[in-house]
């Protein structure tokens, strides 16, 4: 058995992941959760090329930000921004060696002025307990 | 006989009843009597203990298999964590991660790695105790602090207790409110579910959930019995009279009894006319399943 193949866009070796709670492109709110967010923009950062996927694990009964986390790991993504992350999405992203910055401002566009200016916080710890994304 | 006190609703009074029935019922057994065992099956706040004051002679150790994994064998397929229910496993930089606080031991995982990477060994969830208050048999399950699954723990205290196997006992099962898992676990194999209700939109929304469960997934006999009964009783009724459903009993709202149970009494040792309406009912739910085993 081989490892896990991973589903990697052909000509991107780096691809953003940010959550956001809408599905409105570069002007989409960004979501302060992760596991239970609302949707998953994959950017590439050079040419700003998106596509937005809906979360799969945002209804899920128990461990939404391991699952959501997962789909980061199968989709090759190499940084994650996010409003909060929790202890067990952290876990994984760290393990997968998946970087977490956190953005508290209004919008993908913003999220991606702010990367690009290296002014986000890195996420180097989880910053809220678990089930904190719970409704 | 296995009888299962459930409700939805929680806070209805289900451990009221099913102390004081079990109490009652085995005070009323006369030679050769049967064995009464009162199980408190809501293992993540068992509180029947409290009005019982049970003398706690056995303790054992309740466990289930959870995985373990050899992660200089495991090649990081993924499989486990595809297959898991639960999102207690992911594959993070070529290896699973295992999240125990998640895993329910369903063994998917380790019938499914084909590296055979995972073993399991038993691990700890819950305590399991037994005793006795009087001539009534207690006995109880208590879930771990941090475990996400009561099942195992229910199902390991009905199995220790051999709880239906012997027609010559009579099991009065605390179920836990709700409608999901632990209820399910609870009135598995039961004979009788009596179902307490209060005279509330509330009461009345969980009852019908608790029907559902009892009558159309598990077409078991059952009944209501009505606390905190008053003139709102038309709503319980009704609906009982749609689905044909007994009312066997009715606690009436009261300040006595409400300050009777939060002192940690029993109803029974306080109140006659009510100690005489606990003897009924269980008369009344044998007769029922006599009637129901007779028409069959």
């Amino acid at each position: 058995m081989t490892s896990r193949p991973e589903k990697v866009i052909k000509g991107r070796d780096m691809q953003i992941a940010i959550t956001i709670e809408e599905n409105k492109g570069m002007d989409s709110k960004t979501s302060s959760i992760f596991g239970r967010c609302e949707y998953f923009m994959f950017i590439d950062p050079e040419t700003e090329e998106f596509t937005t996927e809906e979360n799969p694990a945002k209804n899920a009964r128990g461990g939404a930000g391991i699952q959501a986390a997962q789909l980061m790991v199968d989709n090759a993504i190499s940084i994650v921004i996010s409003g909060h992350l929790g202890p067990k999405a952290h876990a994984v992203l760290f393990n997968a060696g998946i970087a977490a910055y956190q953005f508290q401002g209004r919008t993908v566009r913003e999220a991606l002025e702010a990367y690009n200016e290296k002014t986000l916080t890195s996420l180097f710890e989880p910053d809220v307990s678990a089930h904190s994304g719970q409704a | 006989m296995v009888i299962t006190v459930a409700s939805g609703k929680g806070g209805t009074g289900k451990t009221t009843i099913a102390v004081n029935l079990a109490k009652t019922t085995s005070d009323i057994q006369t030679v050769p009597a049967k064995t009464v065992w009162l199980l408190d099956c809501d293992v993540e706040e068992p509180n029947a203990g409290l009005f019982l004051e049970p003398q706690i002679t056995e303790e054992k150790q309740s466990s289930r298999f959870l995985p373990v994994f050899d992660l200089d064998i495991c090649t990081g397929c993924g499989r486990c964590a595809e297959v898991c229910e639960y999102n207690a496993i992911a594959v993070a930089g070529g290896k699973a991660m295992f999240f125990k606080e998640l895993c329910h031991a369903c063994g998917s995982c380790t019938l499914n790695c084909p590296e055979g990477a995972i073993s399991e060994t038993p691990q700890p969830v819950g305590t399991l105790r037994r005793g006795e208050a009087g001539n009534l048999g207690f006995a109880e399950g208590i879930l771990e602090i941090g475990f996400s699954s009561p099942v195992a723990v229910i199902r390991d205290l009905k199995k220790w207790m051999s709880c239906g196997l012997d027609p010559e006992e009579i099991f009065i099962l605390d179920a836990s409110p709700g409608t999901a898992c632990p209820v399910v676990e609870s009135l598995r194999n039961s004979d009788f579910a009596l179902l307490v209700t209060e005279p509330t939109p509330f009461g009345l929304h969980d009852l019908k959930l608790i029907t559902q469960l009892v009558r159309d997934a598990f077409s078991m006999p059952c009944a209501v019995v009505i606390n905190k009964s008053g003139e709102n009783d038309g709503i319980i009724e009704e609906f009982c009279r749609e689905r044909n459903i007994p009312i066997l009993m009715r606690v009436p709202l009261s300040r006595k009894i409400a300050e009777t149970y939060s002192a940690g009494r029993l109803l029974i040792t306080q109140d006659a006319p009510l100690m005489n309406q606990f003897r009924s009912l269980f008369e009344k739910i044998t007769l029922e399943l006599e009637t129901r085993s007779a028409a069959r």
